[in-house]
This record gives C-alpha cells, sequence and structure tokens, in this order.
C-alpha cells in the first residue's frame, strides 16, 4: 500500500514539476470537454423540462389526422367529450405561430380559466377583456414592449392586440417567446372559428381505455389521433436523444480530429521522459511501477481537467446562459438567450467526461512509456 | 560472486551490419575483490559492464550472480536484483534533472514503499557522507561535475548493494574529485562491497585487486 501511496504522490509532484506540459494538457482536456459536458447538461435540462411540463398537462391529446398529421378538431364534439365518463376536464386550445415584425411568435389561444397553474403573470395581469395579451419574458424584452402597448401581427392587421401582462413559467424554455390570449381571439386570428387545434383530456386514473373507447364511438367516421402522455413523452425523449446523438456523432469526428493534436502535447518532452524511464529502470523500478507512477499522472491530470471543465461547464450555463451552444438545441434562439437557459448536470455524462479524458491523456502517453520500459534501460538511457 | 561464460553480444537494430560488441567473454569476480576493466574505446567494456549489471540481455553465453544464472532471470526478477543488490555509477552521472539531490538519491527508494521521511533521512545520511550536507535541495543543474558524480554515488549506495557497477567514474570530473571519488570506493571496497570499474585512470589500477584488459570485445589478460 504505502508503495502505491509513493506514486501517487510522486505523480503529484511530477505534474507540478512539469507546470507548463500539465498546464497544456488540461488546457487541451477543457477545450474539448467544456462545450460536450454544456450541450449535454442543457439538453438533459430540456429534456427535463419537457418531461415536468407534460406530466402537468392533460392525459390525452385529441386532434384530428389530415395527411398523416395533426389539424384541427372542429368544437361540436366537445360537450360530448366532456360528457364522457372519467372526463375531468376538457380543454380545447389553439396553438400557431405568426410574426410580430420580423421575430416568429408562439400563439397560445386557451379560456382563462383553463390557463395552467404553471403559468403566472410577473407583471400586469392575465387577459380578461377580448384582444388582450400576456406576453413572454423574452418576446416581451426583444419589442421593449410595455403594458397598455399595442401591436398587430404581420399581415393579420384586422386585429390589434393590447399588452395587459407579462408571464413567467416553470418551463421557461417554452414560455419565452409565447404570447396568450383567449381561445377566440386566437380563432379570431387564425380565421378558424369553431375549431381547436387539439383538446387537452384530464382524465381520472385507470380510464384512459374506457374514454377511448367512448371517443371512439363519438368520432368512428371522423379521421382523429388520440394520443396519451406515454407518447408524447416518448416523442420528446426520442427527439431529444436524436439531438443528443447528432451532437455527439459530430463531437465525436472533432474529437478524433483533436486527439493527434493531443498526442503530441501529451508526448511533449518525452525524450526527457525516455531517459527519466531507463534511469528508473536502472535503479530498480519495474515496468508495472513505471506504468503505474505514468497512470496516476494521467489519472490526476484527467481529473483536474475534467473537474475544469465541469465548473466551466456550469459558468458557462448559469453565467452565461448557454451563448452560443443553445442554437444546438432550440430551434429559432438567438446566440444568446433571452430566458433562464434549462440545464441539468448529471453525474453519468459528469463521469464520461472524466473516463474520455483519462482515456485520451493514457492512449498519449502509456504507449510510448510502455515502450521506454520494456526496451532494455541501457537503450532508454541514450 | 559474478561470472560469465562465453559471452556474447551483436547489436543490428538500425544497422544492415551487424556489430559484435563482445566474443565469448568469460570473467570470474570473487565476492569484496577491486576489479578494473580498461581498455580503448570500442573495446566493449561499457557492453560487459552493462550486461553484468543486468541493464542489458547479452546475445550468447551466460551471467551468474551469487550463483544464480541470471541470463533467464524476467525483467520483474532483473529489476529486483538491480533494486536489491547493484548499485550503479555511470560516466554521464544520468541524474533527473528537475529533482533536487535528495530526491534523486532517493529515487530508488520511492517502489519499495518506504515513507518520505526516512527517505529523506537515507538520502541525506548519505549525502553528507559525499560532503554534500549543504547541497540537498540543489538540482543537477546547480551542481558542480564532480557534485553531480557523488550524487550519483550516494544513490548507487541508497539501498546498501553488494555490488557496485561504475562506467569511467572519473571521466567527466576533475583531478581532486577523482581521487575522493577512488577514495568513496576504497572505502566501499573495505566495508564488503565488490567493485567493478571501467576506467582510463591509472590510479584505479593501482589498487584494483584484479585487472582486465579488453579489446576488440575480447578480455586480453
Amino acid at each position: 500500500m504505502n508503495k502505491h501511496i509513493n506514486l501517487l504522490l510522486l505523480a503529484t509532484e511530477n505534474l507540478l514539476r512539469h507546470k507548463a506540459k500539465t498546464i497544456v494538457v488540461c488546457l487541451c482536456i477543457i477545450a474539448i470537454l467544456t462545450p460536450f459536458i454544456t450541450a449535454i447538461a442543457i439538453s438533459e435540462g430540456i429534456r427535463a423540462q419537457s418531461l415536468i411540463s407534460l406530466n402537468a398537462d392533460a392525459d390525452l391529446y385529441l386532434t384530428f389526422d389530415e395527411f398523416g398529421r395533426n389539424a384541427a378538431i372542429p368544437l361540436k364534439y366537445l360537450d360530448e367529450i366532456k360528457k364522457i365518463f372519467g372526463v375531468t376536464k376538457a380543454i380545447p386550445r389553439i396553438i400557431g405561430r405568426a410574426f410580430i415584425q420580423n421575430k416568429l411568435a408562439v400563439i397560445v389561444g386557451i379560456n382563462k380559466e383553463d390557463l395552467p397553474e404553471s403559468i403566472s403573470c410577473i407583471s400586469g395581469r392575465i387577459f380578461e377583456n377580448p384582444n388582450e395579451v400576456v406576453v413572454g419574458h423574452e418576446l416581451a424584452g426583444h419589442f421593449h414592449l410595455k403594458i397598455s402597448d399595442q401591436f398587430s401581427m404581420r399581415g393579420q392587421q384586422r386585429k390589434t392586440f393590447t399588452v395587459v401582462g407579462f408571464f413567467s413559467s416553470d418551463v421557461s424554455i417554452w414560455g419565452a417567446s409565447m404570447l396568450l390570449m383567449s381561445f377566440k381571439d386566437a380563432g379570431e386570428l387564425f380565421g378558424k372559428q369553431d375549431v381547436a387545434t387539439d383538446i387537452q383530456i384530464h382524465t381520472l386514473p385507470g380510464h384512459n381505455s374506457e374514454i377511448a373507447t367512448d371517443l371512439y364511438d363519438i368520432l368512428q367516421s371522423e379521421p382523429y389521433r388520440l394520443q396519451d402522455k406515454q407518447m408524447i413523452g416518448l416523442y420528446f425523449t426520442k427527439g431529444f436523444m436524436l439531438k443528443e446523438g447528432i451532437f455527439s456523432a459530430l463531437y465525436i469526428v472533432a474529437f478524433a480530429l483533436g486527439v493527434p493534436a493531443i498526442l503530441v502535447v501529451s508526448g511533449f518532452g518525452l525524450s526527457e521522459r525516455r531517459k527519466e524511464i531507463g534511469i528508473m529502470k536502472a535503479t530498480g523500478w519495474q515496468t508495472l511501477e513505471v506504468l503505474e507512477l505514468i497512470s496516476f499522472e494521467q489519472l490526476l491530470i484527467s481529473l483536474l481537467g475534467a473537474t475544469i471543465a465541469i465548473l466551466l461547464s456550469m459558468l458557462w450555463v448559469k453565467g452565461f446562459n448557454g451563448a452560443f451552444i443553445a442554437q444546438f438545441f432550440v430551434a429559432e434562439i438567438t446566440m444568446l438567450p433571452k430566458f433562464t437557459l434549462p440545464a441539468r448536470f448529471l453525474p453519468l455524462p459528469c463521469l464520461l467526461s472524466f473516463f474520455f479524458a483519462f482515456l485520451l491523456t493514457m492512449v498519449g502517453s502509456v504507449y510510448s512509456s510502455w515502450r521506454a520500459s520494456t526496451v532494455s534501460p541501457v537503450m532508454s538511457m541514450r | 560472486m559474478i561470472r560469465t561464460e562465453g559471452l556474447c553480444k551483436s547489436y543490428s537494430h538500425y544497422s544492415r551490419h551487424e556489430v559484435r560488441a563482445l566474443y565469448d567473454v568469460h570473467v570470474t569476480i570473487s565476492k569484496n575483490s577491486f576489479v578494473v576493466l580498461n581498455g580503448p574505446s570500442g573495446s566493449g567494456k561499457t557492453t560487459l559492464l552493462n550486461i553484468i549489471g543486468t541493464l542489458d540481455r547479452p546475445t550468447a553465453g551466460k551471467v551468474f550472480l551469487y550463483g544464480e544464472e541470471i541470463t533467464t532471470f524476467s525483467d520483474i526478477a532483473l529489476a529486483r536484483l538491480r533494486r536489491e543488490k547493484i548499485g550503479f555509477i555511470f560516466q554521464d552521472f544520468h541524474l533527473i534533472p528537475r529533482l533536487t539531490s535528495w530526491e534523486n538519491v532517493s529515487y530508488p527508494l520511492i517502489p519499495s514503499g518506504i515513507g518520505f521521511r526516512e527517505r529523506f533521512e537515507r538520502a541525506k545520511f548519505l549525502l553528507e557522507k559525499m560532503e554534500l550536507g549543504d547541497r540537498l535541495d540543489h538540482t543537477p543543474e546547480e551542481l558542480s561535475g564532480g557534485q553531480q558524480q557523488r550524487v550519483a554515488i550516494a544513490r548507487a549506495l541508497i539501498n546498501n548493494p553488494g555490488i557496485i557497477i561504475a562506467d569511467e567514474p572519473t571521466s567527466n570530473i576533475d583531478e581532486d574529485t577523482s581521487t575522493r571519488v577512488l577514495e568513496l570506493l576504497t572505502e566501499l571496497k573495505s566495508r564488503g562491497v565488490t567493485i567493478l570499474v571501467t576506467t582510463h585512470d591509472f590510479h584505479f589500477e593501482k589498487i584494483a585487486d584484479v585487472v582486465y584488459k579488453m579489446k576488440n570485445g575480447r578480455i586480453e589478460c
């Protein structure tokens, strides 16, 4: 045991003695790992928010199906749906997109009493009268909107809206560019009366299959689509896994291209090291002891590099709100997101980062050290 | 104590031509003797020393140390032998540049699991004996050639070896320091250590028990 402690302490001393090399290798590890950890943290954060919003929302989502896509559902079925046994609430919504000047906004039309509890006004009030809107904070910031300001949508001048409040949401990412208005106003805005883009159905636990049967009876002659929470959750998860996968694949390519650079950097001072290994062997060190020392050095440098990379990632997300990297995961946002970007630093990606760093530095050093320590000491000392 | 039988060594790694450094070398060195190997450059002295000291392996022949044939030993066994029984003094000192004197001296003790305090005390004791007590924290570049050689000697002695192998230990140092090195080796011999030295220095021959002369990879006498 004392031998291993000695080797660990010596590895620490060696890193301190080779400050320049240690710093350069650490910087390489940090440069490679920081964007990766940040991206994964943002992706996990968004995924978590998606699941939070999903769990807080309805149990079933009902739409029509047109050309294999979701389509608007007529409101004439709403009353019948509400009467189904097990349905506690059926909420029609209109969700669409419209431009305010050059900026795309998400329009949510919903009756005031049906607004989710997670949405609350940070200033002003919720809409009560026709043509009143509540604006998400990013949109408000972008147009410097104030309470009682008026505006129209691009290309739809027939309605003028008045800002009556600004809202925040537990799921910041969805609320940032959102405009909330009454269901009726949204229908008028898009010129579609008596339809909803979907109906959210809240149910009593365990009644979904009976409700689905009843819906079939009601809508059997119509092309409808019914999705439950688990299916939506699956879409979310699949979507994020795909995005993470694409990002990881691109990153691995960059990583592979960077490996030769790291090899050169971590092999820095190799001839000096080779001679040192020769001296160690000549004075009685065994090959395994030499390799253990080198491994401890790489372990420590990886731990240091990965820890700094994780801390910098946290700073990147918390301090700089994921600037420049959030675009990979959130569509239609600027390089500097104007809402608080969700992020989660899970243990597994952090451990994997450390593992990557260790692997990288080991690849750069162990083979050359192993070669130096397996030839005769005389050869190494030359 | 040390015996070689039919030792041959040839090199052909980076050359199309095989270079033969040793031909059928037979040497016997008894315990607690002071043996000098001399001969012109390229005669094979260093190669013979390296093979006896287990730093290199012969192409053919056998080496016996303490009655055991070591040419068949594994690398691990050879490393253990070097650690416990053999101390080396090199012509170019071979100190690790970033380490201080005491760290260089105590370096071979690290894999033995000896703690920091004991390593320091043992290195300090030997360096004080080498009259380098005031140079414990100096790196090699802060020391003269003679001082570096004394640090290297201290390192060779740190494990109390039974054999000291010195390859031209005085060729890079001044005459006064050479005399000091010779005195140190003589003192070691008086304490029962077997000394094997290659040198051109005639002072060593004067006090040697046996002098082997080498030429073209062979022992001449």
